[in-house]
Order: C-alpha cells, then structure tokens, then sequence
C-alpha cells in the first residue's frame, strides 16, 4: 500500500473517534462495526491507545445473552457479535469473549430451526434445496443470509484454530454449504438470494470477495468459479468497501493478481472502508487479522 | 326517595350524549388532492413541470426542513431501477425555492451496503451539486426508537433514523413499479428505504418476516408529515422491483395522502388498489382509496392509463376497462 494512503487512512481513523471510544460510520453516534474494524486496523498497524479505548466502549455493550447490538441503546444482540468475536479474546476480555462464541453458536436462520421446519412440514411445503444447511441471519428471528454467514464463520474459525471445538467446526461446515448453495449461477455471491421468480440474479463483488474469505481453504469447481468472479470484479470495481472485500477473498485464496495496488481514484468515505484499506495492508504483509489469532 | 342532582351530573349527561353521538357518526372523507402531469421524458421541462406541481398542492415549506427519499436499489444507471437523479434534483431545486430551510436527499438500500458509490453510480453525484454534504445514508444514520401510531405488524417497535424523524416534510420519491411481492411498489413501499439495514441488516429481512404488506402500513403510520412525486415516466414492469423491464408511462402523480397517491397510480398502471394488501390495511375501511374520494388535478386517469404488465400471481389484480 502506498505510504501516503496508509497515513491518510490512519489520521482519518484516529480524528474520527468519539469522546466515549467509539466511532460512527461517517459522523455521529458509535456504533459497533465500525468501531471493531477501526480497532482491529489500529491494532494492525501499532496504535494501542485509540484501539484500547474502543475496546473499553465495546465492552460497554455486551448484553445479558452475550451477543451485541449494533448501536448503544439497541436492545437487541445481531450479527456484529461475530465481529466482536474476531478480536484477540485477551482484549476484550476471556469471559466475554466466550459468551459472545456462545451467542454465535446458538443462533441460526429461523428457516433452519426445527420449529420453522415442523410448521412447514405441517402445512405441505417442501423445504427448499439452499435451506439444507444453517447459516446464520443479521438479527435472529429472521432467515440466514451470506453476509452474517460469512462473518459468523470468519469469527468461528479463528475461535477453532484456538482449540479443538468439534461442534463449532460442525457449524463452520455446514454454513460454507451454506454459503456454496447461495452462489450465484455465473460465480459469486449476493446478499443470497440466487434466483428470483425462475430470473438469475447477479452477484455483488462485496459479498463475493467476503464470502470467498469466508471460503478459506476450500477447493472446488464452484469456488473456482467464485474466484474468476471475484478477479473479474477486482478490475472494475467502484467501491473501496468492494475492493477491499475482493482483495482480502482473493488474498484468503492465494489469488490475488501480481501487482494489485490500492485504488486512489477510489474514494475511502466511512470508518469500515479506510479500516479495511489498513487491514489489507496487514494481510499483504502476512497479518491477516481475519485469520491470525 | 328524592334524587338530588348535582351540577355536575347535570353537565356530564349532555355533554357525554354529544361525545358519543359525534363518535358514533362516520365522518366524511375530504377528497384527498392527487396530480396527474404529463411528463414526456427526462429533461429540462421537469423543472417546470414539478415547480408548477408543488404550486398546486400550496406546501408552505418556509423554513422547514424537507427530506427527499428517492429509491436507489442497484448499480445500474442505464435501466429504470432507481429514481431518475434529475426528477430528484427538480423536487431539491423547487423545494428550496420556496423557501426550505433545509433540503436534504436519504435513502437506505435495501441490498446494497454501499449507498454512496450507489448514488455516485446511478447519477445523482454529477445531478446535485455537493450531493455528499445534502445527503444521508439512511441504514447508517443515528436511530430512535419508535413505536407507529398504528400497529398492523407483530414488530412492537422499530428503530429509525433521526434524520426521517426530524424531517418536518418527508417526501417519498419511488419509481413506478410493479413488485413480485406486493403488486405494486410506490410512495408507501418506498418507505421501506427509511428502515436502517444498520440495525435489520442487508435485506431488511425483519420487514419480511413480520409482513411486508403490515409493516408498510406501520411505516405509514410513523410518517405522519409526508408528500409524494412519484417518478412515472418511466417505470418498471413484470418482475420488479428489480428484474422487470422498463415500461414508458410519462407522467408524474403527486400528493399529500400516500394512500391516495398510490391509488391513482395502480389505476394508471391498471391495477386495482383494492387488491394491494397494503394499501387495504393503511386505508381502514379503503374509503381513502375509493376513487370518489380522491380529487385528481391535472390529467385524469382515463388519459394517462398505461397497462403495466403483472405476472401471474397478481393478475387478480388486473383492472380491466376504464
């Protein structure tokens, strides 16, 4: 990454930081996505005090059940859970951390619970192919979708390359099915919604670069095909969340093109994009901190 | 014995008998004003065309705060998903015009996470001079919780966006389309851009499973300061809101009642308002949507009806002649 880009993206991290150690995704209120991202770049790169200081304000809003909302105030734990959990569990706290695994591996998409499938069931419907394996939703109560899968898994397997944990890995498995039966017909990945009313529908290239992330490891024709997807996006790519997504799913597989280079016609606007532009400047220097504990 | 009557009772006996008369007593519906105006395609006439469609509703708008909402869905500037940028920024030149003291543009959508390079895709950056420093992204912004004035779906609460909240006029800015869904996807639908993926996530998909057609209806409830231009000029038919086809219908329909407004555009896309789950439970009794009580300005429905097509599991919903 060029020098100047990795210094603009720490000053605009670090002057955007809230009084109370969080920070908000342009302006305003903290929130908890940003704020990880914002402190697993900050810790990539060396700044221990502004990441302390948003760990302390995370640590604030781990609710009862152990999970996290995604706002103080919310009342609700969701899918940020899995982010908080990809923090080094000696940061945010052993206890608190383990809660939070234990909130991810109790949740899944409502159309996988057994209560979902017994109604179904009685009333004459066929499960769907793509419903055969759990994934998991934004906010429980409602169905899995590829974005909250993928981090549910990023989060999942870091916590198993900790230590043995056969249930978590069997979780891990059946939501990278998950994530193979939700793939586009041309390769890659949307929100998950594959096909609609008997149409294609395409993929997205942030989804697709974090779903191959979450892919790690997995060899297949399918993900193969994902990954000339994900290529193919990389060089027309209009958004830094999108390019950086691709970079780190490309980088997860070894197959990141010979000379890639941070776009600088492309705007960083939010607190996530200049935070992922430092954590793929880890990664490309062997710290990635989707995956190293 | 003698009963003795207070003062008070004497008062309380009239005076509950007029209550209850007054509330037993169905009030007429003053027709709900909705325009028709021809709008033959995406160019300079718009302007006009919108200022002189604001005119009629006589929106006193002098220092307050208006929010635009158009529908942005995906990132591709060439088919007729979104709200055209230049019907939007019509709606911004003439609302500051007269006299807002603040015009802002919002939206949050529902699929992609990116609005900005969205919105920069579908034309609105190179449209609206320092769109960045008017516009919100709507799934990101700071959130209250809110219950609706009404409740139709099982979501006791919902959280919103402050920026929705504060707007002193709230101006919904959908496309016209068909929806694979709910029929129909116009000003009230459009509402569903206001609920932050922030706190739902990337699809909304709490929005799905509560009802959509029950939720519109709450978000209706929770917007009571709302206006509407709809963007018919060209819509979306078939399989929207996303895999329809563009459909060419040339006009623009607008007013204060979303309800009434929705309305007039089913019956010029040929579809029976009565037969959208939506419009059916914000409308109570649907007197709001029965034609008699809507008072069209401009064209009449006659002369601006473009069959959109439906597909299969809404051609129930088919009018058929005028």
């Amino acid at each position: 990454m060029p020098v100047w880009l990795f210094g603009m993206s720490i000053e605009l991290l670090l002057s955007k930081q809230n009084r109370d150690g969080g920070w908000p995704y342009f302006r305003g209120g903290s929130w908890t996505e940003p704020t990880v991202y914002a402190v697993l770049a900050l810790l990539s790169t060396g700044h221990e005090g502004a990441a302390r200081r948003g760990i302390d304000w995370l640590a604030t809003l781990q609710r009862p059940d152990g999970g996290w909302p995604p706002q103080a105030g919310v009342e609700e734990s969701s899918w940020v859970t899995s982010l908080v959990a990809l923090l080094p569990p000696r940061r945010v706290g052993p206890a608190a951390h383990g809660r939070a695994i234990g909130w991810l591996a109790g949740v899944r998409g409502e159309e996988s619970t057994l209560l979902y499938r017994a109604r179904e069931w009685l009333l004459g419907n066929r499960r769907q192919p793509e419903e055969a394996f759990p994934g998991w939703p934004w906010v429980p109560g409602t169905a899995a979708w590829v974005a909250p899968t993928a981090f549910a898994i990023l989060a999942l397997e870091k916590e198993c390359r900790r230590g043995r944990a056969p249930a978590l890995q069997a979780r891990i498995d059946a939501g990278r099915r998950f994530l193979l039966l939700h793939m586009c017909h041309e390769g890659g990945w949307n929100h998950g919604s594959v096909r609609a009313l008997g149409y294609e529908s395409r993929p997205y290239p942030e989804t697709t670069g974090l779903a191959l992330a979450a892919l790690r490891g997995v060899r297949s024709p399918q993900v193969e095909l994902a990954l000339a997807a994900g290529r193919r996006f990389l060089s027309e790519c209009r958004s830094a969340d999108a390019f950086n997504w691709l970079r780190l799913g490309l980088i997860a597989h070894n197959a990141l093109p010979p000379g890639d280079e941070p776009l600088s016609k492309i705007e960083r606007r939010s607190v996530p994009e200049a935070s992922l532009d430092l954590v793929v400047g880890a990664a490309l220097h062997g710290n990635d901190v989707f995956w190293e504990n | 014995m003698e009963r003795k009557w207070t003062r008070r009772q004497l008062l309380a006996g009239p005076a509950s008998a007029v209550l209850w008369n007054g509330c037993n007593r169905t009030r007429p519906i003053v027709p709900a004003p909705v325009s028709i105006v021809r709008a033959p395609a995406y160019d300079q006439r718009v302007y006009e065309t919108v200022r002189r469609l604001l005119a009629e509703h006589r929106l006193d708008v002098r220092g307050r705060r208006v929010l635009l909402k158009p529908n942005l869905v995906e990132f591709e500037p060439q088919s007729f998903i979104n709200t055209n940028p230049l019907l939007v920024h019509a709606a911004y030149e003439a609302f500051r015009a007269m006299g807002a003291a603040q015009v802002t543009i919002a939206e949050g959508p529902g699929h992609r996470r990116n609005t900005m390079d969205l919105a920069e895709a579908a034309g609105y950056c190179g449209m609206v001079k320092g769109f960045e420093d008017v516009f919100t992204d709507l799934n990101l912004d700071d959130v209250t919780r809110v219950r609706p004035a009404r409740q139709f779906s099982r979501l006791p609460k919902l959280y919103l966006p402050d920026t929705a909240l504060r707007a002193d006029l709230l101006v919904s800015m959908p496309k016209m389309k068909t929806h694979h869904w709910v029929g129909a996807t116009l000003s009230m639908k459009n509402l569903f851009g206001v609920v932050p993926g922030g706190i739902y996530g990337w699809p909304k998909n709490v929005l799905h499973w509560a009802g959509i057609n029950e939720c519109i209806a709450d978000l209706h409830a929770a917007f009571p300061r709302t206006f509407a231009i709809v963007d018919g000029i060209v819509g979306m038919e078939g399989n929207g809101p996303i895999q329809g086809v563009a459909k060419y219908a040339g006009v623009l329909v607008a007013g204060r009642d979303l309800r009434a407004v929705d309305a007039t555009c089913c019956r010029i896309m040929r579809i029976d308002p009565l037969q959208i789950g939506y419009l059916q439970l914000s409308a109570g009794a649907t007197a709001h949507l029965v034609e008699r009580n809507i008072r069209q300005i401009g064209e009449s429905i006659a002369s601006t009806a473009t069959p959109f097509r439906l597909i299969p599991e809404f051609q129930r919903a088919r009018l058929e002649e005028i």
